[in-house]
């Protein structure tokens, strides 16, 4: 192993800027580098010689410069996936490798990769400006640089004359910004955020999130980001990883996860959906027919092979509402209003079906126990094999 | 060694954090050589006889008569001022904490003053009011009394010096009970008596208990009140004292102290047992700590009797000390003058300058040394971290005249001989008071978030560094504290110096023991007021003058 590392080619030095075409770094920015995680493996000891895992043979590549977000419920070990990568915590195997160069053995110290925490961490006896010095007084960088460096990372974040002030003067949002300012001041290899915007108002969070993936795009650094909300991960990412229990369920675009989920797990945690049973009658010209909701359908066939049982996944907001003439009939069981959106539940045959949308200025007003029609297009239909339906 | 150095990394980047390779070996070499060392040599001695090892020398010191009477005394003694004091340090703290009263400030601040002087200064003052030519029973009652002396005047020098620190932790028991227990007991039609006596006193048993054995550790290791009211109640600590100073047995010294080690020892484990099990009594949601005062009319008077009497008594005996300090001759002539305290100022200035100048620098040490150690313990995973943690808290369970005698004898002769130098002495100070420094470090960085560690390692800083530039900085303030608290004890003792005070390097509370000897009272008041003065100089002094904090800018 030692050898090939050693074969590794060498890289630009650090200070060395080497604009790229589309996302030209700013001055003194490192060239973005790619991420690669490799059967990682975790686990705590329990005691007694037993060990409980908490990350198994986790597999990630993050291209240079690319958004990922590790999203699954607390504790499915995405945080512990984090802390490895920044050399908080140990890990029995695996590989760690930024541009093919492995920093698995490298002291958490050196391994120069920015970590946001969620409580931000800034140091509350020093300054704005001394927080943001802090990494460059490390290593004794020149008074004059310093000055400079940690003002653009402080305009980088909208914090310019925030400087003399201490942690404790600033609010919330602001100090996520200084801890965002800390992180990129370095330069790292690698910007981590572990559920950053976790202690946010949710107005914040909407407002600081995009600008997280604004300055990110503009710095071109290759970030990974944790988060157990999927708003978060989905207006963020280029990509999301969705984990389950220390193992990745499925890595892809944000759409992609949304549409095409690999399991009932991931279609469940990024939104609500409705998985109906049904059966495969028969699968020709890239489509299969099924019978679902006692009815003939046309859905897409996924990739592939399916067993003859499957959930048919369909999401709420593509589910239509109309006259007790159109569509499959059923009757309105239940009625939440949730401001923005409302949500039914509609009784089709013995299957409870759900549908989302918007009722304000409708002329026609639903109300519980009315016979209505319900409509979907048959391409939104996601097939999955049956047999975790238990999840 | 390493072939995955990235590029642009230097050779001095790729060292391992080297800190706890260096803080780890100090701070147990300390330990080792201070704590273990010491003490293990005491118990060689007492277990040894003709070189080999014995218990003859023990059973023969416990089969003398007259120890068992001096062992008996201190139980004795031990007891009535444990319990005595637990009343008394109850019933003050109630009243503070629970009893509408005026005044509380002052009562407060007068209750704590025995706490940051010698206790020394309780028997002196009470030989000037109520010894054989006492103000009070010689003056006033026209008495020719030596009763004073004895059982009755060590119960009395002991519940002035040591009460305070059980009413301190009886005082915050008390704040710190639920108050919406209280108030459901109310509700439910509980009056204020059977509130205290069903609710209130069952919660407070287990603090009852350690406010006991507190005072308890505190009666046995007292030499100076012992030394100098003792008359004919010998006990242990001054049994050693006589015998190692007076007869120069070292072997019998070294049996007797084993024999107060013993209880000693038992009392703290049965504290230690007992805190572990109080940490289970306040399970439970957070209530309300807000309590009602009590104000009924009868309770005050007699809640405002009763503190005013304990403060005169207090007040009487720091009032005879600076009468004595400025008179000519306390007893006899009570014409002002400034004899003594010039005298004091003069003769005694190097025990006043060594005093102050180890007591700082002992205080220093071991709030550093007791940041370093806990921080091995809070923030690290070496091994044998508890071990350390231990052995040097051990102190806080071994009488000073024990520690002051492992020292003069452990550091006498080789390996290491430190009689007659100023280490020894600072030794002896840190010593004692690094558990106090170790126990607000571990409390100061536990309050401390760990992603701030966290952070200042991902940001490219040692653990090392992380230690001196963040979190030191952030327990500064504590540290100061803990630094002030360590200083107070340091000068206040008697029992943990006599043993190692040298002509070269001498201390106070030794001088005063001497003048009384001579029978100095007026130089020896004069000393004990210099001291108390310095003692509140620097309590106040130090944190004004090391400036600002941070917390004031939020």
């Amino acid at each position: 192993m030692q050898q090939t590392l050693a074969k590794a080619p060498v890289h630009a030095p650090a200070e060395s800027p080497v604009p790229t075409a589309s996302s030209a770094p700013a001055k003194g920015q490192t060239l973005a580098k790619a991420l690669s995680i490799r059967h990682l493996d975790k686990s705590y000891a329990l005691g007694g010689g037993r060990r409980l895992p908490v990350v198994t043979d986790f597999n990630l590549d993050l291209a240079p410069g690319e958004f990922v977000t590790l999203l699954g419920p607390s504790g499915c070990g995405k945080t512990t996936v984090l802390r490895t990568l920044a050399g908080l915590e140990d890990f029995e195997s695996g590989e760690i490798l930024l541009d093919s160069l492995s920093i698995a053995r490298l002291p958490a110290h050196h391994r120069k990769i920015g970590l946001v925490f969620q409580n931000y961490a800034l140091f509350p006896h020093m300054s704005v400006f001394e927080n943001v010095a802090y990494s460059l007084r490390l290593r004794r960088v020149a008074e004059a640089t310093v000055r400079s460096e940690v003002a653009s990372a402080l305009a980088a974040v909208g914090l310019e004359d925030y400087g003399p002030r201490m942690p404790g003067q600033l609010s919330g949002g602001q100090q996520q910004r200084v801890a965002v300012a800390r992180a990129l001041v370095m330069h790292p290899d690698l910007l981590l955020f572990d559920e950053p915007l976790s202690n946010l108002d949710a107005k914040l969070r909407v407002q600081v999130r995009s600008e997280l993936r604004r300055l990110q795009r503009r710095l071109g650094t290759t970030a990974l980001f944790v988060t157990h909300d999927q708003d978060e991960a989905m207006s963020l990412s280029d990509r999301i990883a969705v984990m389950k229990s220390g193992r990745i369920e499925q890595v892809g675009a944000p759409e992609e996860i949304y549409a095409r989920p690999a399991t009932l797990f991931v279609a469940q945690f990024v939104g609500k959906v409705n998985a109906l049973p049904a059966t495969i009658l028969d699968e020709a010209n890239g489509q299969v027919e099924i019978e679902m909701l006692g009815t003939r359908l046309r859905a897409p066939s996924p990739a592939t092979g399916l067993p003859r049982d499957v959930l048919a996944l369909l999401r709420p907001e593509a589910v239509t509402l109309g006259g007790p003439d159109s569509g499959l009939p059923g009757i309105v069981e239940d009625i939440e209003f949730l401001g923005d959106l409302t949500e039914y539940g509609i009784r089709v045959g013995d299957t409870l079906v759900t549908s989302v949308r918007s009722a304000l200025g409708d002329a026609w007003k639903i109300r519980e126990g009315d016979r209505v029609g319900i409509g979907f297009k048959e391409q939104t239909i996601h097939l999955l094999p049956r047999t975790e339906a238990a999840v | 060694m390493s072939a995955v150095a990235p590029a642009g990394m230097t050779e001095r980047a790729q060292r391992r954090d080297w800190t706890l390779y260096w803080v780890y070996p100090v701070a147990a070499a300390f330990v080792l050589i201070f704590t273990a060392y010491p003490m293990i040599d005491l118990l060689m001695r007492a277990f040894t006889a003709d070189g080999r090892l014995s218990l003859a020398l023990l059973s023969e010191t416990v089969a003398d008569p007259y120890n068992r009477k001096v062992f008996w005394n201190t139980l004795i003694l031990g007891a009535t001022v444990a319990i005595l004091g637990t009343v008394l340090a109850t019933l003050y703290a109630y009243v503070i904490a629970r009893v509408a009263i005026p005044g509380k400030r002052v009562w407060h601040f007068f209750a704590l003053l025995p706490t940051i002087s010698p206790p020394i200064l309780m028997a002196l003052a009470l030989i000037m009011l109520y010894g054989r030519r006492g103000l009070i029973t010689h003056d006033l009652f026209g008495l020719q009394t030596t009763g004073l002396y004895g059982f009755t005047g060590l119960v009395v020098a002991q519940l002035i010096s040591y009460f305070p620190f059980a009413y301190l932790m009886m005082l915050n028991l008390f704040k710190g009970l639920d108050a919406s227990l209280e108030e459901a007991a109310s509700t439910m039609g509980a009056n204020g008596w059977r509130v205290l006596r069903t609710v209130s006193l069952p919660l407070l048993v287990p603090g009852l208990a350690g406010s006991m054995l507190l005072m308890f550790s505190y009666s046995f290791a007292d030499l100076g009140n012992p030394l100098l009211l003792g008359g004919d109640f010998p006990v242990l600590s001054s049994q050693i004292y006589q015998t190692i100073i007076g007869m120069y047995d070292i072997p019998k010294g070294a049996a007797l102290a084993v024999l107060l080690l013993i209880p000693a020892l038992m009392m703290f484990f049965a504290h230690k047992a007992l805190s572990a099990r109080m940490s289970f009594a306040s399970v439970g949601a957070k209530g309300s700590s807000r309590h009602r005062e009590v104000r009924h009319g009868g309770v005050r008077a007699a809640g405002l009797i009763f503190v005013g009497f304990i403060t005169l008594v207090i007040c009487l005996q720091y009032g005879t000390i600076l009468a004595g300090a400025f008179t000519q001759l306390f007893g006899i002539n009570y014409s002002f003058t400034t004899k003594h305290l010039v005298a004091a100022l003069t003769k005694s200035r190097g025990a006043l300058v060594d005093t102050l100048l180890l007591g700082l620098v002992a205080s220093f040490i071991s709030v550093m040394l007791g940041l370093l150690i806990a921080w091995i313990v809070a923030r690290t995973r070496a091994r044998g971290q508890s071990l350390l943690d231990f052995t040097a808290n051990l102190p806080l369970a071994i009488p000073g005249t024990v520690i002051g005698l492992a020292f003069g004898l452990a550091f006498n002769g080789p390996p290491l001989i430190l009689t007659g130098t100023a280490a020894i002495i600072v030794a002896a100070f840190v010593v004692r008071s690094l558990p106090y420094g170790i126990r607000s470090g571990v409390a100061a960085l536990n309050q401390i978030n760990r992603t701030l560690d966290e952070a200042s390692t991902t940001m490219g800083a040692t653990s090392g560094q992380t230690l001196w530039r963040i979190l030191l900085p952030i327990v500064q303030p504590a540290l100061l504290a803990g630094m002030i608290f360590s200083f107070t004890r340091s000068v206040t003792t008697l029992s943990a110096v006599i043993f190692v005070v040298s002509p070269h390097w001498s201390l106070v509370t030794p001088t005063i023991l001497s003048q009384m000897d001579r029978g100095d009272v007026g130089e020896a008041a004069a000393l004990s007021v210099i001291v108390v003065v310095m003692v509140l100089a620097v309590i106040h002094g130090v944190p004004r003058l090391l400036g600002g904090d941070w917390r004031e800018a939020r």
